[in-house]
């Protein structure tokens, strides 16, 4: 067997050495080009998926996010949850919010909404509200009677065409918003948010005291906790820990709380994402095979020498799969070099959905490792299986062609 | 230390079969250079390819040493073209992406030799076939001739109990024929080895001790030669 091995690889060695460097140049940009097929998309879905989880976390959910129990619809004490929570090792942040629904009319539009009370001074800490203001300002710690309206249905945002709007709120105008619970209220807009995301611009803000009032809360209720943490990754933990601090109420990771919602709209993705490399796959390995096999067959006359002054049909085996492990592992290198460069390019220049919503591609390492491992497998499988049924081949019939 | 008795090789089955070879029979002795001659298609290379072990005959008895050869699986057959059976072919049959020495030396490799062993014993074979110096070059840089002596330096570098060559001069001109056969017939003379060599030209027969020849796939004639006819 060593000696199999050591001839297989002086074969493979001189053939690489002394063969066609057009043809070898052109195998390994072929199979580099199968190797970016195998990891491109990926990596631009799971872009997709990061941008997706992100406004999760930006927005309604935080990192950890803790909702009352069973039918109540309010925590009660929200503020001795805060206390708890914020004495957990961890966390970063915690604030509570008071979401109900609500519809809002301005000159005879009515668009029915989610109006969200928070604590404007907390939020710059939890979330990326204070952040997206596009005109006017965010809400103060004072703020009463005003309100923050998303683009979308200010009707001044992206997607305003599709969903109902106000038609054209600027910051200053008036708007009436009538809760659920009938009571009815005059707002100035102060500002108007855009996240290029329904969840966020199709929503209102205003401040938690306002919604206190207009439902007569007492005893710091909130309809959820949003905890952000100081390390990704550490939800799980977060979540055991403050459970053990004593919390009651429901705690759950975003990753929880995304999870039908994203799940619906990753699963059309995951399904394009598991096709489209299954369909690579197939493609990359009938490409091999028929590169490597095409190559073979120009060699058959040389397997039949081989054979006939006694190489074993071992070595000649091994050496076409050295062969093709090198012309791979070639094609292997120059894919990353051309995956990582147009990366690199996407992470600098982001695919743009939505005017707005920039989509940078991720380098999903365990992506990149299978993949490799995927080729490699195929190569030799593909190298092996040609090289062997040619050197099956009887000797006369290898050399002279009968 | 050859044998052969009633070797057959029918090509095809039933009416249309080929008879190449017929029911033929000789003993070759250790030391002789022999010549099969015979017109074309009379059964000449197919002899050679069942004695080289290249094919398997229909029906018939090879032995070598006492070695029934013609029945051995293939495993074994292809150690014994390794190491007790050289083969030169018409057309050199070197691999063209290695070098004259690689050529040489991937036998005694596969044989379990060092690669340092096997670049000395190829080195040395080189030199007995006249290459000396020429070990890097890749057959497309070498003369017919020359790539003929590569194919000789390949079969005797692993010092076989005897060589085949099948018209090897097939393709060469008058001076690189006789370059070869005067190599064939050094190696004959002054280090005993065994040659069995199929040819056409007549005058190829100056150079051995015997000729078998063939017609329609039977041995019609086994002379001796002259041996004064060879001096030179
Ligand atoms: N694979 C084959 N299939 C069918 N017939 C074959 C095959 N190989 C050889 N023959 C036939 O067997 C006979 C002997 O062929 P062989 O090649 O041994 O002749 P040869 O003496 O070497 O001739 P040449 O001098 O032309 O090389 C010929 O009639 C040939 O056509
Ligand atoms: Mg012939």
């Amino acid at each position: 067997m060593i000696n199999d091995i050591r001839v297989g690889a002086l074969i493979a060695s001189s053939s690489v050495k002394r063969g066609n460097k057009k043809t070898l140049m052109f195998i390994v940009f072929v199979l580099s080009l199968i190797f970016m097929n195998l990891v491109f998309l990926p990596s631009m879905i799971g872009g997709m998926t990061v941008l997706f989880t992100g406004f999760m976390q930006d927005y309604p959910y935080g990192d950890v996010v803790i909702e009352p129990t069973g039918d109540n619809t309010y925590i009660n004490n929200a503020d001795s949850v805060l206390k708890k929570v914020r004495a957990v090792e961890g966390v970063r942040a915690a604030t509570k919010r008071l979401d109900v629904g609500a519809s809002i009319d301005h000159k005879q539009n009515v668009v029915g909404v989610t109006v969200t009370g928070m604590l404007p001074t907390e939020e710059y800490e939890i979330s990326q509200y204070p952040y997206i203001i596009t005109d006017g300002d965010f809400l103060g710690e004072l703020s009463r009677d005003e309100i923050i309206i998303g683009a979308m249905i200010a009707g001044t945002g992206f997607g305003s065409e599709i969903y109902d709007n106000l038609g054209e709120v600027k910051v200053g105008s008036l708007v009436d918003v009538t809760y659920s619970n009938g009571v009815k209220k005059t707002y100035k807009v102060k500002g108007i948010m855009e996240g290029t995301f329904e969840l966020v611009d199709l929503n209102a803000l205003v401040h938690y005291k306002e919604i206190e009032e207009v439902y007569g809360l007492e005893g710091s209720k909130a309809t959820s906790v949003v905890v952000r943490i100081d390390k990704q990754g550490t939800e799980e933990q977060i979540q055991d820990k403050i459970r053990e601090a004593g919390v009651n109420e429901q705690v759950f990771t975003w990753a929880d709380k995304s999870e039908t919602l994203i799940k619906q709209a990753m699963q059309s993705m995951g399904a394009i994402d598991i096709m489209s490399k299954f369909v690579s796959l197939i493609v990359g390995a009938a490409l091999i095979l028929i590169i490597i096999y095409i190559n073979i067959l120009n060699k058959k006359k040389e397997i039949g020498i081989l054979k006939a002054i006694g190489i074993t049909p071992r070595s000649i085996v091994l050496s076409y799969a050295f062969l093709s492990t090198f012309y791979v592992s070639l094609g292997i290198i120059a894919g990353l070099a051309l995956y990582l460069s147009l990366m690199f390019y996407f992470q600098a220049n982001p695919v743009v959905f939505y005017e707005t919503m920039e989509i940078r591609p991720v380098i999903d390492p365990m992506l990149l490792i299978q993949s490799i491992i995927t080729m490699l497998t195929l190569s030799v499988i593909a190298g092996t299986l040609p090289a062997w049924s040619v050197s099956k081949e009887s000797i006369l019939k290898a050399i002279w062609g009968r | 230390m050859i044998v052969v008795k009633d070797l057959k090789r029918y090509y095809g089955s039933g009416q249309t079969a080929v008879k190449a070879l017929n029911g033929v029979s000789f003993e070759i002795k250790k030391g002789e250079f022999v010549a099969i001659m015979g017109a074309s298609g009379s059964g000449k290379t197919t002899l050679l390819r069942i004695l080289a072990l290249l094919d398997d005959a229909t029906a018939g008895e090879y032995t070598i040493r006492g070695l029934k050869v013609s029945s051995l699986p293939e495993a074994e057959r292809s150690y014994y073209r390794l190491t007790q059976v050289g083969y030169v072919f018409q057309d050199y049959a070197l691999i063209n992406e290695m070098s004259a020495a690689e050529n040489v030396y991937v036998l005694s490799m596969m044989e379990g030799r060092s690669k340092k062993e096997s670049y000395k014993t190829a080195l040395e074979a080189l030199e007995k076939v006249g290459l000396k110096g020429k070990q890097d070059r890749i057959p497309d840089e070498l003369s017919g001739g020359e790539k003929q002596r590569v194919a000789i330096a390949r079969a005797i570098a692993k010092k076989p109990d005897i060589m085949f060559a099948d018209e090897p001069c097939a393709n060469l001109d008058t001076n690189n024929s006789k370059q070869v056969l005067d190599v064939f017939k050094d190696l004959n003379d002054n280090y005993g080895q065994t040659i069995v060599m199929v040819t056409h030209e007549l005058w190829h027969t100056e150079y051995v001790d015997r000729v078998i020849t063939l017609e329609d796939g039977v041995l019609v004639s086994d002379e001796m030669m002259d041996e004064g006819g060879e001096e030179k």
